[in-house]
């Protein structure tokens, strides 16, 4: 079965700015994808090559195995970062002329847009204008709208944005419904937690280009180092094998990181732990970095590299004035 | 292009929902019948019926009148007259109805009237607005015209029925002769209906375009539909709803004309009597507003994508409203001399040739083929707005948070 979304080599710039310099992946039924990258990192360009708002200036985007052509661009729900609604319009009037443009027929699409309504509890706004409608009903809405359809792909930027508690568990379950039932789910966002709770894998583009790969858990063990993390009192530096003892600015008190030597296992340390009267331990296990830590050393280091770009690129200016 | 049909329908079915299309296209019209039928209402009493027109005088504050007739010119009050003349056979008695207030003028008849037309007149006080012989007057003529037949009765009453001809242009029919205003009327009517209807539709269709850019809704809409699509859509819908405006007008309009002329109030306004609308010329002024209306819905649909906001999408509007509504700075040239050279080349142009034309085939006969190249050019004019539209009309001035300076546009022209 051919992928959802596959994407090979694509390119795009506006002027001389190169928003994508390099981007290759694929998306697949039943998953959820997490698309991540720092603001401006070309994610945004990305869905719209996808979604064939804009087309690649180099490399290929097929999706459901064909190129996007209107029949399944009616087999996407999409849901942009910047999004609005009618504000004039009535609510089911609108739900219903969006429905219809994704080929529901107005009857359907009317029927579907109650359903999702009464789903939502937001029956008794349907006959409300949009603007009467608070900012978190808008947004529940605007969800309604992205997959009333029952899109086999659904492309989410910040789908959490601007919901409370309760509504951003009612989207999340939503979302899940929707991997059940085999849909391909790509969420842009910048809230990692949620990526790691969420997503099945992920893509992270920093300046355009394709950094991060794959499955979520196997990105975070390939980031892991040779360390641990322990809550306790004691003093750590005593154990053996422990180089470094690094103190976790975590919501919880006395959270620290062990690093250890190369030939130190785990259980050695848990072990020496155990024989040591002093230490007291509540918390043990082994130090696999967050999406977070991942996300801003990632950045970090492209940060790093224009720095250094930029420095080379000064220094190249002064042997030219200087030949 | 299904989905251009969902959104024509989409937008015209919300067009023809709100109230406020309604009140302006029905407004107008509403407003000339109740304008004719209040004044046909207020100036009724005193409204001469068109067969048996009888002149009025002005009795001013004088609401009983006592006469004494001494040369036997009157002998009697007519019925009409009844509850506002008295005839007294005695002075004395009559000057006191005066004083008491009975009667609030007395005109006495001296016995030479015939031949001095002496007559004295009696008040309680001095009363300015009672200083008047038009009861006296009234009653003459009244006397006098009894007998007269009803067709000299109405020459008598209305000797003069002024028309205004300039003898220096040709009329429709072929004679040397045009009514002004009656021209006046005509051609200014339906160069506000054909405005009205083609920049208030147009209007609409940029504002749609540019809300949806500020509420954020064009990126979702894009993502479903072509952005020509959207705005073909538009331009059908608006259109239409426009198109129905100026029907609901000009249709309404010519009723309430119609009725307007029935009633007797109306039957001294010359120049709305006068008017002579060419209803074989509807359809030519049809073509001219179709082809004028989807030109500048192009445009205003380009200008649309192009804006953030009302205020930024008026600077654009500005270039292309002015051309076409050049033809109404020079109204008095186009009434005096509608077939001078500038008249001709203004109606051949795009833009400025709609309003121009429509002057000129309201009030003359222009040449078959300056009509069809007219037409022609306006086929021309739109072919390059559907090009324009459709060079700017794009994603990437649609999703543009800002609008591009003057500087930007051949940039953005050549994509």
């Amino acid at each position: 079965m051919s992928p959802a979304v596959d994407v090979q080599h694509i390119a795009k710039a506006f002027g001389q700015f190169q928003a994508v310099r390099e981007a290759t992946f694929e998306v697949r039924f039943g998953e959820i994808f997490a698309l991540l990258g720092p603001n401006g990192a070309g994610k945004s360009t990305t869905i719209r090559m996808i979604l064939d708002i804009i087309r690649p200036d180099s490399g290929t985007i097929r999706v459901f195995g064909r190129p996007l052509d209107d029949a399944a661009k009616n087999q996407i729900g999409y849901l942009p970062e910047e999004r609005g609604l009618y504000k004039s319009q009535k609510v089911l009037d609108m739900m219903t002329y969006l429905g219809t443009l994704k080929g529901l027929k107005p009857a359907e699409s009317r029927k579907r847009a109650m359903s999702y309504l009464e789903r939502l509890e937001l029956a008794d706004f349907a006959k409300k204008k949009v603007s009467d409608l608070s900012k978190g009903m808008q947004q529940k809405v605007q969800f309604a709208v992205t997959v009333m359809h029952e899109p086999r792909l659904l492309i989410i930027d910040e789908p959490f944005s601007g919901l409370d508690p309760v509504n951003r568990m009612v989207v999340k379950e939503w979302l899940y419904e929707l991997r059940q039932k085999g849909s391909a789910i790509v969420m842009s966002t910048h809230q990692m937690n949620q990526v790691e709770e969420m997503a099945d894998r992920l893509l992270m583009i920093s300046r355009g280009q394709q950094r991060l790969y794959g499955e979520v858990q196997a990105i975070r063990e390939q980031y892991a180092i040779h360390a641990i993390i322990v809550e306790g009192q004691g003093d750590w530096s005593r154990l053996d094998g422990v180089t470094q003892v690094e103190s976790l600015n975590e919501q919880r008190r006395g959270a620290v990181r062990l690093h250890l030597r190369p030939e130190v296992s785990y259980d050695d340390v848990l072990a020496a732990i155990a024989r040591d009267d002093s230490l007291t331990i509540e918390r043990f296990e082994r130090a696999v970095p967050s999406l977070d830590d991942i996300f801003i050393q990632v950045a970090e280091e492209d940060a790093q590299e224009v720095r250094w770009l930029n420095r080379r690129e000064a220094e190249r200016e002064v042997e030219k004035e200087a030949v | 292009m299904n989905k251009l049909w969902t959104v024509f329908w989409y937008e015209l079915t919300t067009q023809l929902k709100r109230r406020g299309y309604w009140v302006g296209t029905l407004g107008l019209p509403l407003s000339l019948f109740v304008f004719a039928f209040g004044y046909n209402f207020l100036a009724g009493a005193a409204a001469p019926d068109p067969q048996e027109v009888v002149r009025q005088f002005d009795f001013r504050g004088i609401q009983r009148a006592g006469i004494v007739d001494y040369s036997g010119a009157f002998r009697k009050v007519p019925e009409s007259l009844a509850s506002r003349i008295t005839l007294y056979d005695d002075e004395q008695q009559a000057r006191a109805d005066v004083r008491s207030g009975k009667i609030d003028a007395l005109y006495v008849v001296a016995e030479d009237w015939a031949e001095t037309g002496d007559v004295r007149l009696h008040t309680p006080n001095v009363a300015l607005d009672r200083i008047t012989s038009a009861p006296l007057e009234q009653l003459f003529y009244e006397t006098v015209v009894e007998d007269v037949e009803p067709r000299l009765l109405r020459r008598l009453s209305r000797p003069v029925n002024l028309e205004l001809f300039n003898l220096s242009r040709t009329s429709r029919d072929g004679t040397q002769a045009t009514n002004e205003d009656a021209d006046f009327i005509l051609v200014y009517v339906f160069t506000i209906v054909f405005l009205l209807g083609l920049f208030v539709s147009s209007g609409y269709l940029m504002q749609g375009v540019i809300e949806e850019k500020e509420n954020k809704a064009i990126e979702v809409l894009i993502s479903s539909v072509r952005p020509l699509e959207l705005l073909g859509g538009k331009i059908l819908a608006y259109g239409t709803q426009g198109l129905l405006a100026i029907v609901l007008w000009v249709g309404l309009g010519l009723l309430a004309l119609n009725t307007a002329v029935q009633l007797p109030a109306f039957q001294t306004a010359t120049a709305l009597l006068n008017i002579q609308v060419p209803y074989e010329r509807l359809p030519i002024m049809l073509a001219y507003f179709v082809l004028a209306y989807f030109t500048f819905a192009a445009i205003y649909g380009a200008i649309g994508a192009l804006s953030s906001s009302l205020t930024d999408g008026s600077q654009y509007i500005f270039v292309f409203v002015l051309p076409s509504v050049i033809p109404l700075y020079l109204f008095g040239i186009f009434l005096q001399t509608p077939n001078a050279t500038l008249p001709t080349i203004l109606s051949i142009l795009p833009l400025s040739g709609p309003i121009s034309m429509l002057i000129r085939i309201t009030i003359v006969e222009v040449p078959v083929l300056e009509i069809v190249l007219s037409l022609g050019m306006q086929v021309i004019g739109l072919i390059g707005a559907v090009w324009l539209a459709a060079r700017l009309f794009r994603v990437q001035t649609l999703l543009s948070g800002q609008t591009p300076k003057w500087r930007d546009l051949p940039k953005l022209l050549r994509g």
